[in-house]
């Protein structure tokens, strides 16, 4: 590695350690590339190591990652240095695992998910950032989200039009239409689920305290008991029918119940 | 040419099932031939466009309307025919001439339709035949339907549940997607927030130290 020609001095008197590079641009190639900046190259990090640089995070990144001494970078961003000749900043984007100091450095600039503080964001940036973001484990009710749209003023996209209903779908229709071996069943309240769902609604499958609204085929029968059951619930469902799904996608915006109540 | 069969019973003799057969060409309104058999005997004639207006007439109807009632008592099913009543008379003693009469009945009266002169046919097994064809032929055209409509029945149930099976997907992607982004939304939120909040304080802290000072 002495032997090579000088093109950049951008890394004069730099120590990395290269652990491992992708298939187009092999270890020694990349150790290659820094020797040619100035760079020194050294096989196991030491204190006066700069930092580590890798692609894939194998047996030997992990024991460094569990030493916390060093800061492990991905090689997109020893590349990128490479290829512009100047040393870049570090992003979260590009750490793999940060040693205290960084992190402290970087809690100054960024949030726990690399989003600055002070410079504004964009799409693709946010999409990077969410990207890195593991799938949160916490799930948000029906709720949170809701109050996050009307926060926001979100609660107008007609995707989100039923948000605010709880829904059971009466799928009792007459015993002669729902024989089991008619071909097509006389009812299209399963898809109306969907649709509501598709814009925002919650579909229960059980009528318990709390539904808003049950959605019933217009020639189904027990309406009488479902009244009857609803006397017994303290926050009183609306019984509609199906057109009130219908007619509601097809303005956009949730209609009027009072008009489609049975 | 097309035609109409259904059973009768007329109301001189309602224990007997007599057989009315209706045919006539493209229009019921330009004439029709009708044929009744007892299942012995048979007997044939026709009714033409003016008889009919004559009718019309006596009855104090449109003929639209006529005719509706018409093909309402002659031609449709045996269910809807209970608001008509047909009989039969004979010419004497012999049963060369049958008077086949038709009404309308309405809650407690009825009046007549139409009624036509019949001819003893003298080979009924001519009108058996066309009877027992009619009805072979119905058959045959209603089971190719029946075949073709439960066809198209399964080919529409598998469309159907193939969208919604897709639908439903989309459904779900869509609920995850929004979960998913709204999941990430709130905890950068809050990670913005809680700078905010260190900030606060801080700027507490130094407004504190300086009105301390």
């Amino acid at each position: 590695l002495s032997c090579v020609d000088k093109v950049s001095s951008i890394f004069d008197d730099v120590e990395f350690c290269v652990l491992n590079g992708p298939h187009n641009h092999p270890k020694a190639d990349l150790e290659k590339g820094i020797a040619e900046c100035g760079g020194l190259v050294v096989q196991n990090p030491g204190p006066d190591t700069y930092c580590v640089v890798a692609d894939t995070v194998n047996v030997r990144v992990k024991n460094l990652i569990a030493a916390n001494t060093h800061d492990v970078v991905m090689v997109d961003w020893l590349l990128n240095c490479l290829q512009k000749k100047q040393i870049l900043p570090w992003q979260p984007k590009h750490m793999i695992h940060m040693s205290p100091s960084t992190e402290e450095h970087f809690a100054q600039e960024y949030d726990h998910y690399g989003d600055s503080y002070f410079v504004n964001t964009d799409e693709s940036q946010l999409r990077e950032v969410f990207k890195r973001m593991d799938q949160p484990e916490q799930k948000f009710s029906f709720e949170t989200i809701a109050d996050l749209e009307q926060r926001y003023s979100w609660d107008t996209s007609p995707l989100s039009m039923f948000r605010h209903c709880v829904i059971y779908m009466d799928m009792d229709f007459p015993s002669a239409i729902s024989d089991p071996n008619s071909q097509i069943r006389d009812t299209s309240l399963d898809l109306r689920a969907l649709e509501l769902r598709y814009y925002g609604a919650k579909v229960v499958g059980e009528l318990n305290e709390g539904v808003s609204h049950v959605v019933k085929h217009d020639r189904g029968q027990h309406l009488q008991k479902l009244k009857s059951l609803r006397r017994t619930f303290e926050r009183k469902f609306k019984i509609v029918s199906e057109s009130w799904v219908t007619d509601s996608v097809k303005a956009g915006i949730v209609q009027d119940e009072r008009n489609y109540l049975l | 040419m097309e035609s109409h069969v259904c059973r009768i019973w007329p109301l001189s003799v309602p224990d007997f099932v007599h057989y009315l057969h209706i045919s006539w060409e493209t229009d019921l309104g330009k004439g029709f031939t009708v044929t009744l058999w007892n299942g012995q005997h048979a007997w044939s004639g026709k009714v033409s466009e003016t008889q009919m207006t004559v009718e019309a007439n006596e009855a104090e109807m449109e003929r639209e309307k006529y005719l509706a009632e018409l093909r309402q008592a002659l031609t449709s099913g045996e269910g809807r025919t209970r608001n008509y009543s047909f009989d039969i008379s004979k010419h004497g003693d012999a049963d060369e001439m049958l008077n086949f009469t038709y009404e309308k009945v309405l809650q407690d009266f009825s009046f007549k339709l139409g009624s036509v002169e019949l001819k003893k046919v003298s080979d009924p097994t001519e009108v058996i035949k066309e009877l027992i064809n009619y009805g072979l032929d119905c058959i045959g055209d209603l089971r190719i339907k029946n075949e073709h409509m439960q066809k198209e029945n399964k080919r529409l149930k598998c469309d159907c549940d193939y969208s919604l099976n897709e639908l439903e997907k989309h459904v779900k992607d869509k609920e995850a997607l929004e979960h998913g982004l709204y999941s990430r939304f709130i905890l950068v939120l809050n990670e913005k927030k809680a700078k905010i909040r260190s900030l606060q304080e801080k700027l507490k802290c130094t407004q504190e130290e300086a009105e301390a000072s």
